[in-house]
């Protein structure tokens, strides 16, 4: 087995070794089968909400935790005296999360689908470009969570920090319809509460607001050039 | 062709001049020290060797590799064990060193290292579970995994009990006997008296000396001491005469408390006279020559770790 497929392997068994990535899993689908129950199938509004919690959590808080622990432990500093580049790892493990947030995202639809009748989107396509431009957005920030935590404690930290304001503009910890709409509207420029808006806008069957769109993407590309500019390899 | 070149490496950080000029060679198949404080250089020398940092001016030829230009390449054929490394909590042995060897083209069987290391029964056992000495073991085991002629290892024995210690050090003989190349930074005086063929002395950024441990221990001969406490007072003349003994460099007092160095066996002309002039000592001690004598004589300070 070449060395990146090796590494893919044991970076996927760490992850599947690691208690957060559980808890990553199971909170999103928790909160769907509470508040599942008492909502009917043509809800356009929960769904959505879960699935952009997931992938807060692995992009701000597991992935993040992940790679800086790399850093902190001098693994990424003993691999680049072997023939492997660094660089090689963090790809790695970006894959990996990346996996386990659609497996997350696939888990939540299952449920959904088959426990509680709720409705799936019709536009597959839509929900891809949303999904990919929601997770690339999270992701990049995550990744300058990594770039400048000094330690994993210190990503894992700072990564809750984060979330939970974040989560709140983004109307995941009380529907926006409950909202000021003054919050509501910042919400939309984080990429977090631009994400949830626009897959409401999918299961609504709604084309999503190019403006939104273009939040995530600006975040996506801007916040990782300031990530790869900041990185710290030591 | 040494396997090692090192010319006039010179670094500096935060305008702190840390390498000053330091040149030497490794030659196939030695086990070649690297000993000094903390602050004196030897970690940046042996990065820079490695890879891991730039000099500032002066040239380094790895198997006739530039560690930068050609890193890539060189890489097959180095092994290098760090001295703060981990390894995620919960990668197993065996895979830990499976995932290495598949870095390199020829590795070794992982297996049989295991064997070596005496690993074998902790194969499945999580990094975060192992011991610090059977850690330890693993991170050196990792270093060898890719089959390198050359090995560098940093402070080898750290956490280990004395008789991990040997089991290391029949180890690390037996490597040089597959004809690998060791390079060995420790602050150990007994280790690198016991493995190394040469040693470099580090001392400010500069190596103060460069030669065998035995080379190294006779050649400051001159420093050599003893110590004795007079039992009664003495006249000076006495003391003058020890002053002329042959051999003897100095003679000092401290209230009863006299310290003759000097070389070769002084000691026994000085203990002689004084039995002749019927001078009554206690507590006469001669200082049993070792690396650390010669490191204090060799860089004019004490060795502290």
């Amino acid at each position: 087995m070449s060395a990146t497929a090796k590494l893919t392997l044991v970076e996927s068994k760490l992850l599947a070794r690691e208690p957060g990535s559980l808890f990553t899993v199971v909170i999103p689908l928790f909160i769907l089968i509470v508040f599942g129950s008492s909502i009917g199938p043509d809800d356009t509004t929960l769904l959505p909400m879960v699935i952009a919690i997931a992938i807060g959590l692995v992009g701000l808080y597991l992935m993040p935790t992940a790679l800086a622990t790399s850093r902190e432990k001098g693994i990424l500093r003993r691999l680049s005296t072997t023939p492997v580049r660094p660089a090689s790892l963090l790809v790695v493990q970006l894959i990996v999360q990346f996996v386990l947030a659609l497996a997350s995202c696939g888990a939540l639809l299952a449920v959904a689908g088959a426990a509680l009748g709720a409705r799936l989107p019709a536009n597959a396509l839509s929900f891809i470009a949303v999904f990919v431009l929601g997770t690339a957005s999270m992701f990049a920030i995550g990744l300058l969570i990594a770039a400048l935590a000094p330690s994993g404690r210190a990503a894992n930290g700072i990564g809750v920090l984060l979330y939970f304001p974040m989560a709140y503009l983004a109307g995941l910890m009380q529907p926006v319809s409950q909202m000021p709409a003054i919050l509501v509207r910042i919400g939309e420029f984080t990429p977090l509460g631009a994400f949830r808006q626009s897959l409401q806008d999918v299961w609504t069957g709604a084309a999503p607001d190019p403006l939104l769109l273009g939040v995530m993407a600006a975040y996506a590309v801007l916040v990782s050039l300031a990530a790869a500019r900041f990185f710290r390899w030591e | 062709m040494p396997v090692i070149d090192v010319t006039e490496l010179t670094k500096r950080y935060d305008g702190r001049t840390v390498l000053d000029g330091v040149t030497f060679s490794v030659e196939e198949g030695e086990i070649f020290g690297i000993l000094g404080p903390n602050g004196t250089g030897k970690t940046t020398t042996v990065e820079i060797i490695e890879g891991l940092r730039t000099a500032d001016s002066g040239s380094v030829r790895v198997l006739g590799l530039d560690p930068i230009a050609d890193g890539r390449r060189l890489k097959e054929f180095i092994g290098v064990q760090l001295q703060h490394t981990d390894l995620p909590d919960n990668l197993k042995v065996w895979e830990a060193l499976d995932l290495y060897a598949s870095f390199y083209e020829r590795p070794r069987d992982w297996r049989e290292l295991l064997e070596e290391w005496g690993l074998s029964e902790l194969r499945n056992v999580r990094f975060a579970k192992l011991s610090g000495g059977q850690k330890q073991r693993l991170i050196i085991a990792l270093a060898l995994v890719g089959n390198p002629r050359v090995a560098f290892l940093d402070e080898l024995t750290t956490g280990l009990d004395p008789q991990a210690r040997r089991a290391t050090w029949e180890l690390i003989k037996q490597i040089r006997a597959t004809g690998v190349t060791v390079v060995l930074v420790s602050h150990f005086m007994d280790e690198v008296e016991e493995l190394c063929d040469r040693v470099a002395v580090f001392s400010h950024g500069r190596i103060a000396a460069l030669d065998t441990p035995t080379a190294l221990i006779d050649g400051v001969d001159a420093e050599h001491a003893m110590r004795f406490s007079l039992a009664a007072d003495v006249a000076d003349d006495v003391l003058e005469a020890v002053r002329g003994l042959p051999g003897v460099g100095s003679v000092q007092r401290s209230g009863a408390v006299v310290t003759v160095s000097g070389r070769s066996d002084f000691a026994t002309a000085v203990t002689s006279l004084l039995a002749r002039e019927h001078v009554l000592v206690t507590d006469l001690r001669i200082d049993k020559r070792t690396l650390d004598e010669a490191f204090v004589a060799l860089t004019g300070r004490e060795f502290d770790v």
